[in-house]
């Protein structure tokens, strides 16, 4: 199984606790978001602007453009205007000129051939467009250019105004009966000498004259030009190839009220006969009942800037187009960016909460590790004194687990864990929180709980979730756990006083056997602190050779000679001082480091007897003790047959006890190695004799060299006759089986007394000699009964007991047995 | 290709005879000037634009001063016909506007063929058309180019 796998499939498992950490910071840093929504909208600005300034452009240039097109249309217009009114009044003057040469002539003499010796010279307006005639006073036309329509005008207007008036008269438009074509008349009135009516000379023309200068280039297909009477009626108007006369114009809307002629000026009119709007001119002439008309349309005028118009709009919606693709590309691109980012982001916050979970969380079981545990438990403390709660902390050890892994395998044991991970899990509140510290140590925060009677109602429900059997890997596997709580704030206000107040007290219910659990207390603690001290420094006090070893003395009763010593283990430990062997010896046992130290104690011990007889002195038997650890260790012989050979030592000068619990505990594994060692040459002990219940068989199955009575025997023996029964009776088996007695823990004289007297061989304790560091060199002799102040006994003789009760190392110091 | 051409060109060939076959089943139009001009030859577009007012002068920077038969005298319909392809009423306007912006005079008229010959002798005059019927010692036909 991968960590990754496990990192991802745990994650759902135990709700992850929440942290103000690095993937939350990270995920509520989600501004990229916010920011490329902000380029968005700046790309819809941008182009709405782009946009906005278009069109105005384009609006303003299309105004410019039409604006500027009629200037120039109202421009042309005026100009137009003015050289048709110069046209028409030349044109008009020709005209009046031809016939007031008539008039003159006739007046001069009325000659009929007037006429025509004006003609021949020339006099008169070409006769293929102009008809001249004369009347007499009747209106009877007398001679003409061409043959006339009529022969008679008198019923005609301008005949009937010539009466009345001597001016040139302009003739309605009328229509030539022949052809259709619509003509004007102009005419001048011929007076007698005396200044009476003698007839008129008039001209007749094509209306169509006055409107034959009439430029489709320069007036376009519906220009207007023509000429207007003053009273209302067209004489012509040209529109294009459109000619007509005759017709009655809207006068008073046409031309100006005003007889100022600088008034005269263009307008845009509908014009009345076509509807057609033009910018318009209408200029009156001078001393003539006529009025000129110029007109340019304004949609012919204003079609180029329209064409421009559209052209600028098609350019515009094209620009637009353009702009919006633009903008819908880049908001397109802005998103796939975002997107994209969006993605790298996501996964980054992924892949930090990955990191953060593999951080913040056992890989085995996907629960908190300790540093979140430290976190959540830091949370907790800040927000319980902060809200007045409470709550508690239970830690949990797994009972036997090292024996799982190493006689199952690392497998099955990991596959425990994570069993007992579930377990655990299910059988607390979702709120409450469930950590794994490492190696087979769980940790249980319970908010809001610190009821003795609630919190035990937990530990039992642990302690029978994880009491069922496991199935693992084909077998049924029990594990108990031993449970320690502490509790917020009484056994402690921070994190480190909790956590080891719990472990504290775990330690109590695992010393209470295991399966159990123990509320914390302040008499637990001081105990429970060196051991926790203690099991770090244990590792390292070999190599910082730490240990040293105490001698203890033997005496032989009746020789009152020393004969051996015990090599008693202590432990100089840099900062407590010095430790005694009931304080770190069952951790020892426990870690298994009792073998390296055993080892350790048996080779010193020897180089010590090597060292001796080194001295001088006379052969001593050193004894050293051993534990049941070391005993269930199958290299035991093998080590002590290699200690013999590199020290040197005779191995009859070496002792080892096993005491009497030991023995019996497997009393036939036991014998059997007890022979191996024995075939060393090895001197065999039973310590603490006298504490259990070993049968005088026992003895017979194997030879052993001593018989130590243990101290509590000896303690009371000047008291309790029983004690006193129980040592004769012991020393004289031993003597029946050839065995050395030797008593332990003697501390006063009455004590020395009755073993003198009862046949005792050797006698070890407090009132002989005091355990010290190295033996001087000399042997002895005994010490008076009064060897040592009574005050310090009672200390000597607690640590010879403690030494004894850890069934740590006795060294006894077997005299040559004198039988 | 060539073939279409050709054919384009046999049309237009047989439009042309009949034209001429119209034209002098009516009256053969000559122009002409008076014996002792040095105007031997002259193009339509030039001969036109003599009657039309548009020229004064003859190609050699001479003065050019036409002459016109009267209105609705065949030789002048036809003259005008053969020389700027107008109509009567197209000349008419011609005039009409020139006239009216004052931008020319029509040429002086003559009554017929006889009088164009008198007048071109009269040297007031210098060019004029006449049916080819009338022509004689007086006058030079102008070759058209």
């Amino acid at each position: 199984m991968t960590t990754q796998l496990d990192a991802k499939t745990d994650r759902q498992e135990p709700p992850a606790k929440a942290l103000p950490l690095t993937a939350q910071t990270l995920a509520s840093k989600e501004s990229p978001h916010a920011k490329h929504g902000y380029v968005q909208v700046t790309f819809f600005i941008m182009a709405i602007a782009a946009l906005a300034v278009l069109w105005s452009v384009t609006f303003r240039l299309i105004d410019n453009e039409v604006a500027s097109a009629r200037v120039n249309a109202i421009n042309a217009v005026s100009t137009l205007g003015l050289t048709y009114e110069a046209q028409v009044v030349r044109a008009i003057r020709e005209i009046d000129q031809s016939l007031n040469i008539l008039k003159r002539g006739y007046e001069i003499g009325s000659n009929k051939a007037t006429l025509t010796l004006v003609e021949d010279w020339g006099l008169l307006l070409p006769d293929f467009l102009f008809v001249t005639s004369i009347t007499d006073t009747n209106g009877n036309i007398t001679s003409s250019t061409r043959g006339f329509e009529k022969t008679n005008i008198a019923d005609q207007s301008y005949f009937q105004e010539q009466l009345e008036f001597d001016h040139l008269a302009v003739s309605s438009p009328w229509q030539a009966p022949y052809n259709k074509a619509w003509k004007l008349t102009f005419s001048r009135r011929i007076n007698t000498p005396s200044g009476a009516f003698a007839g008129i000379a008039f001209t007749s023309v094509d209306a169509s004259y006055f409107v034959s200068g009439y430029e489709v280039s320069q007036l376009g297909q519906h220009g207007a030009l023509g000429i207007l009477g003053t009273d209302g009626i067209f004489r012509t108007r040209r529109s294009g190839e459109t000619i007509i006369s005759g017709e009655l114009a809207d006068y008073a809307h046409l031309v100006p009220d005003s007889d100022e002629v600088e008034d005269q000026g263009v307008r845009l009119l509908t014009n009345s006969w076509d509807q057609v709007k033009r910018y318009t001119i209408a200029t009156k002439l001078y001393d003539i009942p006529l009025v000129v008309i110029l007109g340019l349309s304004e949609k012919e005028q204003l079609a180029a800037s329209a064409q421009l118009r559209q052209l600028y709009l098609q350019r515009a919606v094209g620009a637009s187009i353009i702009i919006l693709m633009l903008a819908a590309v880049m908001f397109y691109l802005s998103r796939q960016l975002q997107q994209s980012r969006q993605r790298i982001m996501d996964e980054q916050i992924t892949h930090a909460q990955q990191v953060e979970h593999l951080a913040y969380h056992d890989s085995l079981t996907g629960l908190p590790n300790r540093s979140l545990f430290s976190e959540l438990l830091r949370q907790g403390i800040a927000e319980s004194k902060r809200y007045d709660r409470r709550f508690a902390l239970l830690f949990l050890d797994l009972d036997r687990f090292k024996i799982i892994n190493d006689t199952l395998g690392h497998d099955v044991g990991d596959k425990l864990l994570i069993e007992v991970a579930k377990r655990l899990n299910d059988a607390l509140r979702e709120t409450d929180t469930v950590a794994r510290l490492g190696g087979d140590e769980f940790v249980v925060l319970l908010p809001e709980m610190n009821d003795e009677k609630q919190l035990s109602e937990v530990a039992r429900k642990i302690l029978s979730a994880v009491g069922e059997p496991f199935r693992l890997s084909g077998q049924d596997l029990c594990i108990t756990v031993s449970i320690g709580i502490s509790a917020f704030p009484l056994d402690g206000e921070d994190e480190q006083t909790l956590v080891k107040n719990a472990d504290i007290a775990m330690y109590h219910a695992k010393e209470g056997g295991k399966n159990n659990f123990s509320f914390y207390s302040e008499e637990l603690s001081a105990d429970s602190l060196e051991r926790l001290a203690l099991e770090s420094s244990l590792r390292l006090a070999l190599e910082r050779e730490e240990f040293t070893l105490f001698y203890q003395e033997k005496y032989n009763l009746s020789s009152n000679e020393v004969t051996g010593a015990e090599a008693l283990l202590r432990w100089q430990h840099p900062t407590l001082g010095l430790v005694l062997p009931i304080q770190f010896l069952p951790l020892a046992e426990e870690t298994g480091l009792i073998v390296p130290i055993g080892k350790w104690v048996i080779e010193t011990a020897c180089r010590q007897a090597i060292d001796w007889l080194e001295q001088g002195l006379p052969p001593r038997c050193i004894s050293v003790n051993l534990t049941a650890r070391q005993f269930s260790d199958a290299h035991l012989p093998g080590d002590i047959a290699s200690i013999l050979q590199t020290t040197g030592l005779n191995p009859t000068q070496l002792e080892l006890e096993i005491s009497e619990n030991l023995l019996l505990s497997d009393f036939d594994k036991n014998i059997e190695v007890l022979t191996r060692i024995k075939a060393l040459g090895v001197r065999i002990a039973i310590d603490n004799f006298g504490t259990s219940y070993t049968s005088l068989s026992t003895l017979e199955q194997f030879q052993f060299d001593s018989l130590k009575i243990d101290s509590s025997v000896i303690r009371d023996v000047a008291k309790e006759p029983e004690n006193r029964h129980l040592t004769e009776a012991i020393i004289s088996v031993g003597r029946a089986i050839a065995v050395t007695i030797v008593a332990e823990g003697v501390e006063t004289q009455e004590q020395a007394d009755f073993l003198l007297a009862s046949s005792c061989d050797q006698v070890q304790g407090f009132y002989y000699d005091k355990p010290s560091s190295i033996k001087k060199p000399q042997s002895m002799p005994f010490p008076g009964k009064n060897y040592l102040p009574s005050g310090l006994v009672s200390n000597i003789n607690l640590g010879n007991k403690v030494c004894d009760a850890s069934k740590a190392v006795n060294i006894a110091r077997p005299v040559r047995n004198p039988k | 290709m060539s073939y279409k051409k050709r054919h384009k060109k046999l049309i237009r060939v047989a439009l042309l005879a009949i034209c001429f076959a119209v034209a002098s089943a009516h009256s053969e139009v000559v122009i002409v000037v008076s014996a002792s001009s040095p105007v031997t030859e002259l193009s339509k577009s030039q001969i036109s634009k003599i009657f039309l007012g548009k020229s004064r002068r003859f190609p050699d920077g001479s003065r050019a001063v036409p002459l016109n038969q009267s209105e609705g005298n065949s030789e002048r319909d036809a003259f005008y016909q053969l020389v700027s392809g107008k109509s009567p009423s197209q000349v008419k306007a011609h005039w009409t506007k020139l006239i009216f912006t004052g931008r020319g005079q029509p040429p002086k008229e003559a009554a017929n063929s006889d009088a164009v010959k008198d007048l071109l002798a009269d040297n007031g005059v210098n060019i004029g058309y006449i049916d080819q019927s009338a022509v004689d010692d007086s006058v030079k036909i102008v070759a058209i180019k």
